[in-house]
């Protein structure tokens, strides 16, 4: 007998590829969105100095932005009530979310990565295989935000209004346009409470400099960290908002 | 403590109130639900119906009072043992009507059996030939039969229906009353959240609602009689108690 989790991330896989218009937009999005990057910043320098915050920071956003929404539909369709009637727990309502999310978030972060080093050309000094792994937590702390902000809209609309107030903030104040240490104090003090400041660091860190996974090994602790403090959250306000 | 063998009560809520912010939704409600009976929960909007099945079932915690489940305090363990059917059709709409079935199956921890058994449900409710169509190209009334499917599918002891033949033509609102009945026959406790009399009428006990409390509790016919009318019909019964109840308050 399949666990709970398991037979949740199953059905939201067969429900995503059932829709031919939703998965064709998880592939072409994130092309298109790169394509658009490239033709942005025609000086690889720029772009070889923004593409890890880049990489990062549309795995969150993308990640996020997916999760969010079909979580929200999950309740206003009233799914979710009767998943919360049912003796599944909300912990395992959660951890099959992020198993059936993370496979789509996860190839359209190989998308953004496999484009960025082979199309657009970034050169990278780090192991492939150890920006993937820190890519990973970035996926599964970006899924479990979804879910929990999620938790706070009753449409989509809400949902996406929760775009400028948590995603955009941590572009401008997160490295990913310019350094944090230009920034002034109290903005550099908030910039280290957001999550992407670590992922943006810690993926420069890998691919620009050559460092390893235990060279940033506290960025990696910050994300991961991140990850359970989101996924707890998630499970704990799941029933409130049923 | 009996067990859910056992014990002749299906469903036992004792003085349970629950609030929306500052509005009552229910009153120290009490009632029993007899085993293996199909009890209705009839009242008009804003009785409070919707509310008690979800204080029933776990998804609202009261604030005042107690809910046992055949015999045993209300928790996740209780929730194999009941079946819930919403008042939306609660399905996802990408999915085909075997796919629905199926997944809340296995949800309900259906192993091997699961293909059996979606295949007997879906057959139920008249719904095989459609098995592979997707629910969003589903009328009203054929979601009904497929959220009712997703709700019996585990063969719970105990199903919670709210409002489940809203929408529902003359034809099929008859199809899903035999059914019923041969739930109850089998042993099923069915308890039905409905503001129709016709629905009314079908239920072996009733339950009047109105503010968040019970008026009157008894079989349809007790209920009628309760009227001193012959010829009282439901319709009648129910103002009868609610005209009852505000001359007793005031």
């Amino acid at each position: 007998m399949a666990s709970p989790a398991l037979v949740v991330a199953a059905r939201i896989f067969r429900q995503l590829t059932r829709d031919r218009r939703t998965m064709a937009l998880i592939f072409i999005v994130p092309l298109v969105v790169m394509t658009l990057i490239g033709l942005s910043f025609p000086d690889t320098g720029v772009l070889q100095y923004i593409a890890p915050a880049l990489i990062a920071t549309l795995a969150l956003f993308f990640s996020f932005l997916l999760t969010g929404i079909s979580f929200l539909r999950e309740r206003s369709q009233g799914t979710l009530e009767r998943l919360m009637a049912s003796p599944v727990s909300p912990s395992d309502i959660v951890v099959g979310y992020l198993g059936g999310f993370f496979i789509f978030a996860l190839v359209q972060t190989l998308i953004i990565l496999l484009y960025t080093i082979y199309v657009l050309d970034v050169s990278y000094r780090g192991d492939l295989w150890q920006i993937f792994v820190f890519q990973v937590v970035v996926i599964i702390g970006a899924v479990n935000l979804g879910i929990f902000i999620s938790t706070f809209a009753r449409n989509e609309f809400q949902m996406v209004q929760f775009i400028p107030l948590i995603i955009i903030p941590q572009i401008f104040l997160s490295g990913v346009i310019w350094p944090v240490e230009q920034m002034p104090d109290y903005l550099q003090w908030l910039a280290h409470a957001l999550p992407l400041t670590y992922a943006v660091r810690g993926l420069r860190d890998i691919m620009l400099s050559g460092q390893s996974l235990i060279d940033v090994w506290l960025e990696l602790a910050v994300m991961v960290g991140f990850a359970v403090i989101v996924s707890v959250l998630a499970a704990v306000t799941l029933r409130r908002s049923a | 403590m009996p067990d859910e063998n056992t014990t002749p009560v299906a469903v036992e809520a004792d003085k349970v109130s629950f609030s929306y912010e500052r509005l009552k939704a229910l009153d120290e409600l009490s009632l029993q639900v007899p085993k293996g009976t199909s009890f209705g929960l009839l009242g008009p909007n804003g009785a409070g119906k919707t509310t008690l099945i979800r204080v029933l079932v776990g998804l609202l915690k009261p604030k005042r009072g107690s809910v046992r489940i055949l015999g045993q305090p209300l928790s996740r363990k209780t929730a194999h043992l009941l079946g819930y059917m919403p008042q939306l059709h609660s399905l996802y709409t990408e999915l085909t009507v075997a796919q629905n079935v199926e997944f809340f199956a296995r949800i309900y921890g259906m192993g091997k059996d699961a293909p059996k058994r979606v295949e007997e449900t879906v057959r139920l409710v008249d719904m095989w030939p459609r098995r592979n169509d997707a629910v969003q190209k589903l009328s009203g009334g054929m979601r009904q039969r497929v959220s009712l499917a997703c709700a019996m599918v585990h063969n719970p002891p105990l199903l919670f229906l709210d409002e489940p033949t809203v929408g529902l033509d003359p034809e099929l609102r008859v199809s899903f009353w035999q059914y019923f009945h041969e739930l109850t026959r089998q042993g099923t406790t069915i308890v039905i959240s409905s503001h129709t009399m016709d629905d009314a009428a079908h239920c072996d006990r009733l339950a009047f609602m109105r503010d968040g409390k019970v008026i009157a509790i008894g079989s349809p016919n007790d209920l009628k009689h309760a009227t001193g009318c012959r010829d009282a019909t439901l319709e009648d019964a129910f103002l009868h108690f609610v005209r009852r109840g505000r001359g007793e308050n005031g």
